[in-house]
């Protein structure tokens, strides 16, 4: 063959894999390979890898396909399509994660953490010692208001730092969820002001960099099941 | 159009560093070629519209272009590029500089949109084995096509190594990433066996990685 080496005579198993991920880039493989490849790349970093290498190199040569301009009406259609998402489930999370208040605000709350975690470690008995360490900031900015301290996922304490003006009709909502939960859970509601103590029952155990925060709902609290108001305090835990 | 809201751009610790200022600078002074699609990705997981938007205005009629070749229906199209953006929106957090630049990302949402499409509906045309073997017969003796079905010199740093295939696996190799053609309709497109054309679509991928490395 004038295009194979004779150094590649012997295929290894990393040829396969690049091979395999340059054909489900090509687009040649079947809808079952290309499902299977997409499933696979997911816990295989070298698939992954060989299949965001060949995007890359292959990207240029879309090019060869010639522009076509839109319908008029097709932004609008994008635009109604992605109505409900920023307002509910999506936004609240990663503009959260994406805001760099918040990250200005975790910059600071690390000097703020120090402070609060030296002061629990003296006001605390040694044997209900904190595992875990959450403080709580403002998004917008880079005030801490609340600290959570746990033991286990069975035994978290939610300490106020301050003090919070609750607007009339409204409930502050306590919320955590781990990296790798499809979304986050109600701890419940949360008074201003006051220490709150929570032993829930069916709660995953608490895992470094869990995120908690509190938002604004309607009196009772969000009738979703997920936040559905603006974040007023947000914070992600670390292990003590 | 106005530029990003500069201020509105979230920087978090996982991309800020990667960014960097001239990026951010580009996407500033608004200009078609040194749009900066990762910046304006970043934008939309932070809820940014007027950054969606931006990457339609720019690259929706080229996404249009590739998704169309592939699926060969313009209202399809239109539904694939709609998806297209909605997913961009919904799935931006996921997108990792690290990974590819923000370009290469956007194109293969779209792209795989399309393909995931044409083969979960069977595009394909099914032939009986025993048709494929007689027409394998046939093509087989076919004579040697010399030229290039694409004009694809001048576009990216694959060109060294694409020059080195002859021309009718080069001819593969974009019917199937262009017009999105399964190994059978290239065999079809390009008279060949089966059997022919899966075996150099795989040794030609094997060349250009050899080239690359």
């Amino acid at each position: 063959m004038n295009d194979r080496s004779p150094g590649n005579a012997r295929p290894t198993a990393s040829d396969d894999i690049d091979t395999l991920a340059g054909e489900y880039v090509l687009g040649t493989l079947s809808a079952a390979e290309r499902y299977a490849v997409e499933r696979r790349a997911t816990r295989e970093p070298a698939l992954r890898e060989a299949i965001d290498a060949w995007e890359s190199r292959l990207q240029p040569y879309t090019e060869l396909a010639p522009p076509l301009t839109p319908s008029p009406g097709l932004w609008s259609r994008i635009e109604r399509s992605l109505q409900p998402v920023p307002k509910e489930r999506r936004s609240l999370w990663q503009r959260a994660w994406h805001s760099l208040h918040l990250w200005r605000g975790v910059g600071l709350a690390t000097a703020a953490a120090s402070l609060a975690l030296s002061v629990l470690l003296l006001a605390t008995p040694e044997s209900a010692a904190p595992r875990y360490l959450v403080v709580l900031t403002t998004p917008q900015h880079t005030q801490a208001g609340w600290v959570v301290k746990a033991a286990s996922a069975h035994d978290i304490a939610l300490v106020p730092l301050g003090t919070f003006e609750l607007p009339q009709g409204k409930a502050l909502e306590f919320w955590t969820k781990a990296d790798d939960w499809s979304g986050p859970v109600s701890l419940g509601l949360v008074r201003p002001g006051q220490t709150l103590h929570l032993s829930p029952e069916d709660l995953p155990p608490l895992q470094p960099n869990q995120l908690f925060e509190l938002t604004l709902e309607n009196a009772g609290g969000s009738p979703l099941g997920r936040p559905t108001g603006p974040i007023q305090f947000i914070g992600r835990a670390i292990t003590l | 159009m106005g530029g990003v809201d500069v201020a509105r751009v979230p920087r978090s610790r996982s991309v800020a560093p990667r960014l960097g200022a001239t990026l951010v600078d580009a996407v500033k002074e608004d200009t078609l070629t040194t749009l900066d699609h990762a910046t304006l990705i970043t934008a939309c997981a932070g809820g940014d519209h007027q950054a969606l938007r931006q990457l339609y205005d720019h690259e929706g009629a080229r996404l249009l272009g590739v998704v169309q070749r592939i699926v060969g229906d313009r209202a399809l199209a239109e539904d694939i590029i709609h998806d297209t953006f909605v997913r961009v929106w919904t799935r931006a957090h996921t997108f990792d500089a690290t990974r590819g630049s923000g370009k290469t990302w956007l194109f293969s949402v779209a792209r795989h949109l399309a393909l995931n499409h044409i083969r979960d509906h069977q595009r394909e045309i099914s032939v009986d084995e025993q048709t494929a073997e007689a027409l394998d017969a046939e093509r087989a003796s076919a004579p040697a096509e010399a030229s290039d079905h694409f004009a694809w010199h001048g576009r990216g740093e694959l060109d060294r190594c694409l020059a080195a295939l002859d021309a009718d696996r080069r001819n593969c190799l974009f019917h199937a990433y262009v017009d999105g053609f399964s190994h059978q309709e290239i065999a079809t497109r390009m008279d060949r066996p089966l059997g022919t054309v899966k075996a150099w679509i795989k040794r030609s991928l094997q060349s250009l990685r050899e080239c690359l490395s």
